[in-house]
């Protein structure tokens, strides 16, 4: 330890003391956080940057294109809202930092479409929106404990669980690949055992079934994986993962001509993004994908026709994919339902909303979202697709026939669900 | 100038724990997190100025080593049921002991193999957790310290309850490592650092020391990690990425990489730069791509600037200022 003279300690003690005493007092609160008579302000943080970025980075330009054009048009009762995005890079540390600074500094209403289940529970534990009244709406994951009300009271989920993505998997199997040898690719945690609880209700048998560490995807892991599978001589191949293990594994098996019936769930399936990587549009070419919304190249849908006019001008030359379309789904979500929860809306009526009538605010998905005082389970039903010849999913048949279930034991079923026609010009009504 | 005494330090750090007792009670709530932050770098920042400014050797592993402590903690705390306190006891030791191994190695290699040998380790060992069920996965685990004391009122905050505990374990590692850095042990890391032949004619064990030098060093990292884990109350492996790793040592070496006075500079640099970042990026216009990358820009800028006008740290620039200005007054 170096010499350090009496002075400066004085010193530094002095410039603390002064600092201290100067600091800034809490302002007044107004009548609602975030809300002023002309804005209201949303947070959202989501990795910007980073591997994990791939992606779900255009989800904020997917939503600020909506707000935008909603504010251009009037807004919400004639205020518009400003939606503050922060980079997390997929870490939990810094999704909790980010959010932090959300709340606290720039002091939003609402937290909106954070990403990622680690880093949605962390901010849970530590930022504790729950305590703070602070809603979180529409949460980018699958992990099905999102629903549940006691543990996460403010928080919505919007993405089907994985539960009931496997679940609807397992009926389209035992109708179409019966007698089939069926090997599943999963990921090692919360969303493979997920994935696996879901087969097992739907009585899956697997002749292979390949688990992954998240991190751990690529060409070279992808490769041992073929291996497997060409061992158990499946027939169909599910794969269960992300983008960029469903990537890996399509490049390589394009590579190796190794071409078994694919299936892809949806974290995975998004043929934009797995274009992006390289993988030659053919491999995709059908096998069989799920999606809760409508496809993205379905311009005869009026949500997917309006999303997309609106995006091709806010975000030019970005390509309008499952990413952009959930991402301007859940803002149009929280206009209504900021519409809905009055002239001047307030954290908590905002959230009474949600649990009243959270499953008849009109948005683009197949399926209704199963809000509820006792119950923030999300959409609950996918559709069948295949893909094209370029690479796109269409529905079989050209038609939606949507399949709904839960994350329980419950049978998986046709959805009788009617989707709401679009409010005029796709505004809050 | 004179060297201050131990019991002189003491009371030096009763007097910096009171003023921030003061500091936590007058600012608002997300300065008080980022203090809490601040003082998690401060830790994992001394922990580096140890064993590089100290004992000369390089550690790219660091975050490895934090994951060690906040995964002890909470295994220790969620499975065992052990007290916060023994908890972070329990992250020292395993962490030190991790180290311990580590420094065996270490012992054996030098610049770009020791480099490269830590390197692995900050990339390899927060993916484990995926191998085994006990740690949770990509998930991680929850690791909950409870709410403050019901005494202290119902203004009270959960952040300046961390603050509280996170200043507190800093000040004390600090208060310990500076009492460590000049004794004995002391001048025998930096005996070695400077010339290990030299060092070892005049009887040091200088493979010992080294690895005691890494064994502290971890211990030090892993009590970092348990205070973060706490913080940001889970475990997960993306919590502890290599950058982390990188920007304990740009830390480092921003406070000062043989000082451990200059620990706060670096601490404070590292949480307040992407604030700074975002202030500026909004005086010239919020294109995305500007604060996204602002916040690295910065940072790297910074380092530059350090390396090139203040190789050894601010603190010890204003010491060598002093000193030469103190021998022309003699003169």
């Amino acid at each position: 330890m170096k010499a350090m003279n009496r002075r400066k300690l004085i010193s530094v003690s002095a410039v603390l003391a002064v600092a201290s005493l100067t600091a800034t007092a809490v302002p007044a609160q107004a009548a609602e956080v975030g809300v002023s008579t002309s804005e209201i302000k949303l947070g959202m943080t989501l990795p910007m940057t980073g591997t994990a970025s791939l992606g779900y980075n255009k989800i904020p330009g997917a939503a600020k294109a909506y707000f935008d054009y909603l504010n251009a048009n009037g807004g919400v009762n004639g205020r518009k809202i400003t939606l503050i995005v922060k980079d997390d890079r997929y870490v939990p540390t810094e999704a909790v930092a980010k959010t932090n600074e959300l709340i606290l500094k720039d002091k939003v209403m609402a937290l909106l479409a954070p990403l990622g289940t680690a880093n949605v529970k962390a901010v849970a534990s530590s930022v504790n929106p729950a305590k703070r009244g602070v809603p979180v709406l529409f949460v980018n994951t699958g992990f099905s404990g999102f629903a549940d009300v006691k543990k996460y009271p403010t928080t919505y989920a919007i993405l089907p669980s994985y539960i009931m993505e496997a679940k609807i998997m397992g009926k389209y199997i035992a109708e179409n690949f019966a007698g089939k040898k069926i090997g599943l690719l999963y990921q090692d945690d919360d969303f493979g055992s997920d994935a696996l609880a879901g087969f097992k209700t739907a009585g899956v048998n697997f002749a292979v079934k390949v688990a992954y560490a998240s991190g751990s995807q690529g060409a070279a892991a992808a490769a041992g994986w073929i291996t497997k599978f060409k061992a158990a001589e499946a027939d169909v191949v599910i794969l269960f993962g992300v983008s960029s293990a469903t990537s890996a594994m399509l490049g390589t098996a394009a590579v190796l001509k190794y071409a078994p019936q694919w299936m892809l769930g949806s974290v995975g399936g998004d043929a934009t993004t797995i274009k992006l990587t390289g993988v030659p549009a053919g491999v995709l070419y059908n096998a069989i994908g799920f999606s809760p919304v409508p496809a993205t190249t379905d311009m005869n849908d009026e949500y997917v026709k309006l999303f997309s006019d609106i995006y091709a001008k806010a975000v030019p030359g970005s390509a309008f994919d499952l990413n952009v379309l959930l991402g301007m789904n859940s803002a149009f979500m929280t206009a209504q339902a900021l519409k809905a929860a009055g002239t001047n809306p307030t954290r908590k009526s905002l959230m009474a909303v949600l649990n009243t009538q959270g499953a008849t605010l009109a948005n683009s998905a197949l399926s209704p979202v199963g809000y509820s005082g006792t119950s923030h389970v999300g959409l609950t039903g996918y559709w069948v697709g295949k893909y094209s010849p370029t690479g796109d999913l269409a529905p079989l048949g050209g038609t939606y026939v949507t399949y709904t279930t839960d994350s329980g034991a419950g049978a998986v079923v046709k959805s009788t669900y009617k989707r709401p026609a679009m409010p005029a010009k796709g505004l809050p009504n | 100038m004179h060297k201050i005494k131990s019991s002189q330090r003491f009371v030096l750090f009763v007097v910096f724990g009171f003023i921030l007792f003061l500091l936590s009670n007058r600012v608002d709530e997300l300065r008080v997190y980022q203090g809490a932050t601040a003082a998690v770098f401060v830790i994992a920042i001394s922990s580096i100025i140890l064993l590089t400014g100290y004992s000369g050797q390089v550690s790219l592993g660091h975050g490895a080593l934090m994951a060690i402590g906040a995964y002890s903690a909470a295994v220790a705390h969620n499975e065992l049921h052990f007290s916060i306190l023994v908890s972070f006891f329990i992250a020292v030791l395993a962490s030190a002991f991790g180290g311990a191994l580590l420094g065996i190695a270490a012992a054996r290699l030098s610049g770009p193999y020791l480099a490269g040998t830590t390197l692995a380790l900050a990339i390899g060992l927060p993916s484990l957790a995926n191998q085994f069920h006990v740690l949770g996965g990509e998930q991680g685990l929850a690791f909950d310290v409870g709410s403050p004391p019901p005494r202290l009122g119902s203004e009270f905050t959960q952040y300046k309850w961390y603050f509280w505990i996170a200043a507190l374990a800093a000040l004390i590692a600090i208060w310990l490592l500076s009492n460590v850095l000049g004794s004995r042990y002391g001048r025998n890391w930096r005996a070695g650092r400077s010339n290990e032949v030299a060092a070892a004619l005049l009887g040091i064990n200088t493979a010992r020391s080294k690895i005691l030098a890494f064994t502290l060093s971890a211990g030090l990292a892993g009590l970092a990690g348990a205070v973060l884990a706490m913080i940001i109350g889970t475990v997960s492996p993306s919590a502890f990425p290599l950058a982390l790793s990188f920007s304990l040592l740009t830390g480092a070496v921003l406070a000062g990489i043989s000082t451990l006075s200059g620990v706060m500079i670096g601490a404070v640099v590292l949480v307040s730069i992407p604030e700074l970042a975002d202030a500026v990026a909004n005086r010239i216009g919020s294109s995305e791509k500007i604060t996204t990358n602002l916040p690295g820009f910065m940072v790297s800028a910074l380092l530059i600037v350090t390396v090139l006008f203040l190789p050894n740290g601010p603190v010890e620039h204003h010491r060598e200022r002093k000193a030469k200005k103190a021998a022309k007054k003699a003169l």
